[in-house]
């Protein structure tokens, strides 16, 4: 569809001083062709809409470009229903970054700079304009509003009450015979309330009563997700009873080492169906449809935790395999079962809690613990003094004793009890003895190293996500039935967990409970409510077609030109969230609903065929192409800098607003993830003359920041692919980067971009350049 | 490998600090704002942070070796600025009237003198004996008993004689009780020093430098209140508590002339009796001076802590009421008893002065006993802080110091 444009230019907050405004109206009307052509220092209010409104509705536009303020900034009424907008910032990337001194003896020279990247600008955004498409939803009105809910301990019924109350269908799946889970074998609790200032009894069995009372809610115990296939607001469940072997089951992939031969060579695609069939003998592929299967719309994951049992041989410094030495968990099971006692049975009055294993060289606490694992020691200290009011003692020695929030009133109202004696220190050995154990601590808060005879020594572990060992939800999708990376996650399930709690890296699926962290049970109730909201919006974006977070504004889906598929598999093995599934010849099968819009996929497609509306090869391509590149001129090198959307361009935008200023040799495009980036752009770059493609994206690795999981790794191994390219070409590898940046990094991200154009400079311009 | 101690919390001991107003204790979590604040903590050895602690984990035997408790005055700063809502403050008072309880011999008395029945019952107690005494005595001189005739002169009820039989024995138990009291604490704090010779026996000042050395800067820094002064929350409290010291100096003094001259002098040479004496003899005038110094004083103290105590400043327990009654009542009586000699009204005078004398050995009785035991304790403290001092720096311990103390005496010389 040919495109009739109207750009706008805003020519407040200094840009009509610091750019020759004229120059971008000559522009646009000329050489790009645009059909109106307005500037305005009050672009942004109701007249400047209206104005635009106006000229769509006289001059049929088609397309709106907006120049000005950054994307980021969202001004109501400048969303028109049938016309595509496309923003782009002159204020943050052109002017505040470039600001030139007063008394620059060059100053003639770097207006001339900054002209051009505001023309440059201009440019890239008409060349979107001219792109882009419209977006057409891929709505699934009849998407199945019923909620699944993998697991009946306390997070699992909340969850349950709470989409039950606000009125969905919903199925509670639970392995044992009854629900209330871990929180129904407790003693005593850590309180859902004020007053926190002391244990209260379990609240596990009012749930149950709650669940049991709502007719909206069908429980299922003794059973077992066999297989979950399908998409949010279709998935398909086959139940299975717990323990038992199912056609149903879930297949599982080959793993990487069981692709090669004893050479290591890659089996041939044959060998591995072969492989891959034996492996899963018995069990229906995973493209088959059960006939069977119950459709649920979305599900809640509280399959909760296991507790850390030690190996035999670990912690020996702590005389773990002694019958005296209990995790929390062993403690709990005796405090439910009675009073506390040594293993001889006779009352165990001298209790010690051990948080952190470390000894004297490290002070991390259990693997798995958290602030739960303090809260639970000061809970169970408190048995002992229940047990024996008189005489019991309890020692806490921790490393960190964390009661966040309103918990610090239970520390506060345990610590009240004499016979609880808490100090810091590395507890460094724990030795039996005729009458018990000795346990010897460094470093105490008593100023000195001391040692403690007791009758039982606890140790604080922690709790291991269901989904560390177990597949639990047993996907039946391309990637296999267990969440992936999850030696990466610590074997959680999350896919970005500060930003998107509760979102697992399977839309459709929201953790909550102790199969997402380590916590309290109160916690876990909000968790519960939170990922059955989560569950309920992943309805509403499958019926409406948008994505969910964080792209939840975006009504747009991957397109695949099939015709041109050489099943490289590349798609289908990288997606970050298991949406694209494939056919026996490994074409993939995208859907929609489980995609939340990256561009994992069509960064890693080496044959470039698949893109969206507005964002594709071809359209970052043009942009990338629409570049002014000067051949002649060695002070006019050009760089291209991909910055992610996330992160990276927030970065950028702050460090302009606050004044930071960066080189104008430098052209910004905005992308959706660096997993998105095609290197076909920087094929792009380089042989339009640029000199250089630098990457900003997130942190990756153990604190990975990236909202779609490995975005930016994945582009640094695609950009090592790059490098080779370029030192074949007798190119300078260093001329594509990758940095990371976080979002609060823009006090660096001027210096990261000055850095790399420096170092371009330094090796002059691309030998290609005007080719 | 280091040294390690054996711990074994004492939960009796934490219930019983938790019993004498040190309730708060466990409410600490280590954030050391009160040994900032204290206007009186060291940076050697800071407290009451560490003291806190020991109490909470029941740690007897440091607490008992332990000086720095008595270096405390109460003030309330660190109860003020405590962040938890503990009261360090009186944890180390309830530790402190601990202390006095555990260094008492025998326990008895001083479980009988700390509680207001207990007192209220010794002084009738006295009352009574004195009575016996005044009854047996009339037998001996002929006087009427129990309001002899004629003007109301008090020796005709009592001489020295009567009165020495009755009050020499006690201060020979308090002087035997404090002794043993002052010398148990020094040995627990000298342990606690650690300075342990290869005999295991702990070292300590020979009685000269003891005196000269340690013991009169210790006392006049007592008297000038130099600490006391430096206490924020409640530093009227020390006007107070001056006053008071100084009216039981002023006190002690003329009740010693008196004893020399009537005791002594008059009777070896046969004069009869030296009091009462007129009001306008010198020692007289003192004695009256210090009288009122001793009641306005008390009075000071009584209103000060009233106001404390509501403020929520500090704690004040039953021991505190008592000694301050029991000082209160000793002078009331006393100034009673003169006032009403003066009027000539016999019955009032006499039975005014036979509860005087029975709440002067009431108080007398509980010096090493009660909170007024603090008087021995606090004064060891501020000895043994000196001792620790030139312990840890090395001139002293062990016979060291007769070395060191005539250049130190030069040194300090030079600086005046």
């Amino acid at each position: 569809m040919s495109k009739k444009i109207g750009l706008y230019i805003y020519t407040g907050d200094g840009i009509k001083d610091a750019v020759d405004v004229d120059k971008l109206v000559e522009l646009a009307t000329g050489d790009l062709g645009c059909a109106v052509v307005k500037t305005s220092d009050d672009l942004y209010s109701a007249e400047g809409a209206a104005m635009v409104k106006a000229d769509i509705d006289s001059e049929e536009l088609n397309a709106v470009a907006l120049a000005g303020v950054s994307p980021r900034y969202d001004f109501p009424g400048f969303s028109f229903p049938g016309v595509y907008v496309e923003k782009t910032s002159l204020r943050e990337l052109v002017v505040w970054s470039h600001q030139i001194p007063a008394d620059a003896e060059d100053a003639d020279a770097q207006k001339e700079h900054v002209q051009e990247l505001a023309e440059d600008y201009i440019r890239m955004a008409v060349t979107r304009c001219q792109k882009a498409e419209l977006p057409e939803p891929n709505k699934m009105e009849d998407a199945n509003t019923k909620i699944l809910v993998i697991g009946g301990g306390v997070s699992g019924m909340s969850a349950a009450l709470e989409a039950a109350e606000a009125g969905h269908e919903v199925t509670i799946v639970e392995r044992e015979a009854q629900l209330g889970g871990f929180a129904a074998r407790l003693r005593k609790q850590i309180p859902v309330g004020p007053d926190y200032s002391n244990m209260v009894d379990p609240i596990a069995n009012e749930l149950i009563e709650k669940v049991n009372a709502n007719d909206k809610i069908t429980v299922r115990t003794g059973t077992e997700v066999a297989r979950l296939a399908g998409v949010p607001g279709a998935f398909r469940v086959s139940f299975k009873a717990a323990g038992s072997k199912s056609e149903w089951d879930a297949p599982v992939p080959l793993t990487d080492e069981e692709k090669l031969d004893e050479n290591g060579n890659e089996l041939s695609a044959e060998e591995q169906k072969a492989k891959y069939d034996a492996k899963n003998e018995g069990r229906h592929d995973y493209m088959e449809e059960d006939p069977n299967a119950e459709i649920h719309g979305a599900v809640v994951l509280a399959s909760g935790w296991k507790p850390y049992q030690p190996a035999d041989d670990e912690f020996p410094h702590l005389a773990w395999g002694n019958a005296a030495v209990v995790t929390n968990v062993q403690f709990e099971e005796m405090a439910k079962a009675g009073n506390i006692t040594k293993p001889d049975g006779s009352p165990a009055k001298n209790v010690a809690f051990v948080m952190s294993p470390g000894g004297a060289e490290d002070d991390a606490d259990f693997p798995y613990a958290s602030a739960t694992t303090s809260l639970v020691a000061l809970k169970q200290a408190k048995y002992v003094r229940e047990d024996y009011p008189e005489d019991g003692k309890a020692y806490i020695f921790y490393q960190h004793m964390r009661t966040p929030g309103q918990y610090e009133y239970f520390y506060k109202g345990l610590q009240d009890d004499p016979g609880i004696f808490l100090t810091k220190g590395a507890v460094t050995e724990v030795t039996p003895g005729d009458n018990g154990l000795t346990v010897k601590v460094e470093k105490t808060i008593l100023g000195e190293d001391i040692e403690v005879d007791v009758d039982l020594v606890v140790l604080a572990t922690g709790m291991v996500p269901t989904t560390k060992d177990e597949a639990v939800v047993n996907f039946a999708y391309r990637q296999g039935p267990a969440f992936r990376d999850l030696d990466l996650m610590g074997g959680y399930c999350d896919s970005n967990f500060i930003c998107f709690p509760y979102e697992t890296r399977r839309t459709g699926v929201y953790a909550a409970g102790g199969v997402r962290r380590s916590l309290t049970i109160e916690e876990s109730l909000e968790d519960a409510a939170g990922a059955a909201l989560k569950a309920m919006q992943c309805l509403v974006a499958a019926q409406e077609g948008h994505a969910v977070h964080p792209r939840t504004w975006d009504f747009d889906y991957p397109d695949f030109y099939f015709q041109r598929c050489t099943q490289c598999k590349r798609c289908t093995e990288e997606c970050p969230f298991g949406a694209l599934d494939d056919d026996e010849k490994g074409t993939p099968k995208p859907n929609p609903t489980r995609c939340r819009r990256c561009g994992t996929c069509m960064g890693a497609c080496p044959e470039r065929i698949i893109g969206f509306k507005d964002y594709n090869i071809d359209v970052v391509g043009s942009m990338i192409k629409s570049i002014e590149v000067p051949d002649d001129d060695d002070d006019k090198l050009r760089m291209v800098c991909f910055a992610c959307e996330n992160d990276a361009y927030p970065a950028l935008d702050m460090a302009a607003a606050r004044g930071a200023s960066w080189s104008p040799l430098v052209r910004v495009i905005p992308v959706r993830c660096l997993g998105s980036v095609n290197v076909s752009w920087i094929k792009d770059a380089m042989s339009s003359g640029m000199d250089g493609a630098l990457l900003l994206g997130c942190k990756y690795g153990d604190d990975y920041q990236c909202h779609f999981m490995k975005g930016s790794e994945l582009a640094n191994a695609r950009m090592a692919n790059v490098a080779e390219s370029l030192n074949s070409l007798g190119m300078e590898p260093e001329r594509v980067k990758l940095a990371q940046v976080a979002i609060d990094d823009y006090d660096k991200v001027a210096d990261i971009i000055n850095d790399f154009v420096e170092e371009v400079v330094g090796m002059g311009p691309n030998p290609f350049k005007g080719w | 490998m280091s040294e390690l101690t054996k711990v074994q919390p004492d939960l009796a001991f934490i219930k019983g600090v938790m019993e004498a107003g040190g309730d708060t204790v466990n409410k600490c979590y280590q954030c050391a704002t009160c040994s900032v604040i204290c206007p009186l903590s060291t940076e050697e050895s800071p407290f009451p942070r560490k003291e806190m602690l020991w109490a909470q984990w029941g740690l007897a035997s440091k607490i008992a070796g332990d000086a720095d408790v008595w270096l405390c005055h109460q003030c309330g700063d660190c109860s003020s600025y405590c962040p938890r809502g503990a009261q360090p403050g009186d944890v180390l008072g309830a530790i402190r009237n601990n202390a006095i309880k555990y260094y008492a011999e025998p326990k008895a008395l001083a479980n009988m003198l700390t509680t207001t029945s207990g007192v209220l019952g010794t002084v009738i107690a006295a009352m009574v004996v004195w009575l016996i005494v005044g009854y047996l005595w009339s037998l001996h001189t002929g006087e009427s008993f129990p309001f002899p005739e004629g003007t109301v002169a008090y020796h005709k009820l009592f001489t020295f004689v009567p009165i020495d039989l009755v009050v020499l024995p006690v201060v020979g138990l308090v002087v035997w009780a404090s002794y043993k009291g002052i010398t148990s604490f020094w040995a627990d704090i000298n342990k606690g020093l650690g300075v342990v010779s290869y005999t295991g026996t702990t070292a300590s000042p020979a009685l000269g430098v003891l005196l000269s050395r340690y013991l009169v800067p210790a006392v006049k820094e007592i008297l000038a209140h130099t600490r006391f002064n430096k206490c924020g929350q409640t530093a009227e409290r020390a006007k107070g508590h001056k006053w008071l010291l100084w009216s039981f100096i002023i006190l002690f003094f003329v009740t010693g002339i008196v004893f020399f001259i009537n005791d002594f002098v008059y009777l070896l040479l046969g004069l009869g009796h030296f009091t009462p004496m007129p009001l306008y003899n010198p020692i007289k005038i003192l004695a009256n001076i210090g009288a009122i110094m001793m009641i306005a004083g008390i009075w000071m103290i009584l209103q000060m802590r009233q106001q404390k105590t509501e403020e929520g400043t500090l704690k004040s327990s039953e021991q505190d009421w008592i000694l301050i009654w029991l000082i209160f009542s000793v002078g009331a009586t006393g100034i009673g008893a003169e006032f009403f000699r003066l009027l000539n009204l016999a019955p009032v005078a006499y039975t005014v002065y036979i509860i005087h004398l029975a709440t002067v050995v009431t108080l007398f009785l509980s010096l090493p006993y009660t909170k007024f035991a603090h008087m021995l304790y606090r004064t060891t403290a501020y000895v043994y802080e000196q001792w620790r001092k030139d312990v840890l720096a090395g001139k002293a311990g062990f016979g060291m110091e007769k070395e060191i103390i005539p250049p130190a005496e030069t040194v300090s010389k030079e600086e005046e």
